[in-house]
């Protein structure tokens, strides 16, 4: 028989080769995802190709590709210097494609990383990014933008998402002054939350009151959330912040058990401090929710859906489950959103809405399974 | 042998009602203390200055010498482990990984095999290896009771703190925790010793070197056992009669009925 330590070595390798294969599988997915769209002549294997052509071309000759405006999300003039088909296809891939399918996987892996932390130092299953009231800022922002025409972004085509941005920063910067009464629990966290989504909530019902119908449909269209506005820059701009935010979380992740195992006492005494740990959980994830929903719009499910199903597939260990929630997630929103697009292509149905219609039975089924198991 | 812990002119308020009052307490290595008190008494509060979950609002808790206010969470957690009545959680990990926690005031990120070595010790020390890789929220009270404390022996810490460890329990496991704790204070290769709340009298004075009796936050007898369980103080304290018989060097306490029946 094997001694208790190699029994736990061995069990964290199958959990690490089960992580393995759930982002295989996602990338599988992911691959799929970029040959799927209403060009029927752009296949998986095309895109591939085109992708991995065009990005050989971009580091040999970079200067006919930019020529192309590739990178450029603003002002493209097609027909100018991109005529030929294999261009079009580029364009389709690097403008249309690429950035969703990669605004996708961001967004699954941050949201559901945020959803993960956010459980964890709050002791509270119910939780979600949406809680702590960030997204009502956020929305609130957007709200202002498209209805007032009040931005405190000046970028003309950010208008909207950079106002969103800076609401829910308000938020956050709420969060923080919270954090500093060192008597502040897990409770007064999610009461505060639900207040700022009920005052946030009824001002903008009172700006759409006012509003014309042209201005309600767009905030409609905001609320439902959407992969189709993020163009490659937002893509690179999201990426860099969500890839520096993970290794952090992956560090408190030894506090994230204390704390989400035996609440404040325990973790005292296994060397955690749960106030100081607790805001500094909160303000992380809380910017990793306002970075992917200032882009996005509303999108709540995956951050509550992704951790629960981590947790029973790999445990509630958080040095395992915050990667394995990101790739989760991920892998939750690709497949929504590929469905969602394809399902009545043309008409694209936004990926808030497909996760909640296509992950929602998924979760149930997986919930009430491992409850029978208990 | 060495003072080990010095607890002097400790106080404890909160903002409209006083808890602890001028306590003065020494504890020495390889010693087993159990505070006795009714409800209210301050047996909690105590534990938690101790282990600065609680601020004292004035006094000095030294551990070796060591002034416990100065030191950082996670220093404290190298000498302190503290086992609350009892741990439920929303997120319950398997116990190996609860055990493995006692190891995160030494670890830096990367669990070592010497951190496996010890996690597999303390869980054979308390006969845990049959529930290893079971879920936490699958065991039962006793079960989870001897997980929290081998949690506690994995940090290897020089003072455990118990609060009533093993009020949830029924009689042979209550024997069993406090039988496990006397031979990990008895250890001498270990150095460390035990402050344990409890209610069952018969328990403390059977298992512990001294008894902690408190009233009203502050100390009405410290010593041990046959010093301390006199039918006086136990009057005094839990307001009943009783009468202590001394068999051969082990104490059995007899409760006769509660004091204000008899008077009435």
């Amino acid at each position: 028989m094997l001694s208790l330590s190699a029994l736990h070595q061995k069990q964290g390798k199958s959990q690490l080769v089960k992580m393995g294969l759930m982002s295989a599988v996602t990338v599988l997915v992911s691959i799929f995802a970029l040959g799927q769209g209403s060009s029927s002549n752009l296949d998986m294997w095309t895109t591939t190709q085109t992708i991995l052509r065009d990005i050989r071309a971009f580091v040999g000759l970079p200067d006919t590709l930019r020529a192309c405006g590739y990178f450029d999300g603003v002002a493209w003039n097609a027909g100018q210097t991109c005529t030929n088909a294999e261009d079009l296809q580029s364009q389709i891939i690097w403008r249309l494609r690429l950035p969703r399918v990669l605004m996708a996987i961001l967004g699954g892996v941050a949201l559901a990383t945020a959803g993960a932390l956010m459980q964890g130092c709050l002791g509270n299953p119910l939780v979600s990014p949406l809680t702590l009231g960030v997204a009502s800022g956020a929305s609130l922002g957007a709200a202002l933008a498209i209805i007032v025409g009040f931005s405190l972004t000046t970028v003309g085509s950010l208008a909207i998402a950079g106002n969103a941005f800076v609401f829910s920063l308000i938020v956050v910067f709420i969060i923080i002054q919270l954090g500093r009464y060192r008597s502040v629990s897990a409770e007064s966290y999610i009461l505060v939350g639900i207040a700022i989504t009920f005052i946030a909530g009824a001002i903008v019902s009172t700006l759409t009151y006012f509003a014309t119908d042209a201005q309600l449909s767009q905030l409609a269209h905001w609320s439902f959330g959407s992969l189709a506005r993020p163009n490659m820059v937002v893509v690179a701009l999201v990426a860099t912040s969500t890839f520096t935010l993970f290794p952090t979380a992956m560090k408190w992740s030894w506090d994230l058990n204390a704390l989400s195992m035996g609440g404040d006492d325990f973790a005292v005494s296994t060397g955690v401090d749960p106030s100081s740990i607790r805001r500094n959980i909160l303000i992380l994830s809380a910017l990793l929710t306002s970075l992917i929903i200032a882009f996005t719009g509303m999108i709540g499910f995956v951050g509550l859906a992704a951790p629960h199903m981590s947790r029973i597939l790999i445990g509630n260990d958080y040095r395992k489950l915050l990667p394995a929630s990101a790739i989760c997630g991920a892998f939750l929103m690709l497949v929504a959103d590929t469905i969602g697009r394809t399902l009545f292509a043309p008409v694209v149905i936004p990926v808030g809405i497909m996760l909640a219609v296509i992950g929602g039975p998924v979760f149930m089924y997986l919930l009430l399974q491992s409850k029978g198991v208990r | 042998m060495n003072t080990l812990l010095s607890v002097e002119n400790l106080s404890f308020s909160w903002p409209n009602r006083e808890v602890l009052q001028n306590l003065n307490i020494e504890i020495k290595s390889n010693e087993l203390v159990s505070i006795l008190g009714v409800n209210g008494a301050g047996k909690t509060t105590l534990l938690k200055c101790v282990n600065r979950i609680l601020k004292p609002s004035a006094g000095r808790v030294s551990l070796l010498a060591q002034d416990l206010s100065t030191m950082q969470t996670i220093d404290v957690a190298q000498r302190i482990a503290y086992v609350p009545q009892s741990v439920s959680t929303n997120f319950p990990m398997e116990v190996y990984d609860v055990v493995l926690l006692g190891r995160r005031p030494y670890i830096s990120w990367f669990v070592r095999d010497e951190d496996r070595e010890i996690v597999s010790e303390s869980l054979e020390f308390l006969d845990l290896e049959d529930f290893a890789f079971r879920r936490y929220d699958r065991l039962s009270g006793g079960e989870r009771q001897r997980v929290v404390l081998a949690k506690a022996l994995a940090q290897k810490p020089n003072l455990y703190l118990l609060d009533e460890p093993t009020s949830d329990l029924d009689l042979k496991n209550q024997v069993v925790i406090m039988k496990k704790m006397r031979e990990l204070v008895k250890d001498t290769d270990r150095n460390s010793s035990a402050l344990i709340a409890i209610h069952d009298i018969d328990i403390a004075a059977r298992f512990s070197d001294k008894i902690l009796l408190m009233h009203d936050g502050g100390i009405m007898a410290y010593g041990t056992p046959e010093e301390v369980l006199t039918p006086e103080n136990i009057a005094e304290v839990f307001g009943v009669e009783a009468e202590i018989l001394n068999k051969s060097g082990s104490l059995r306490i007899m409760i006769h009925g509660a004091l204000e029946k008899e008077t009435r």
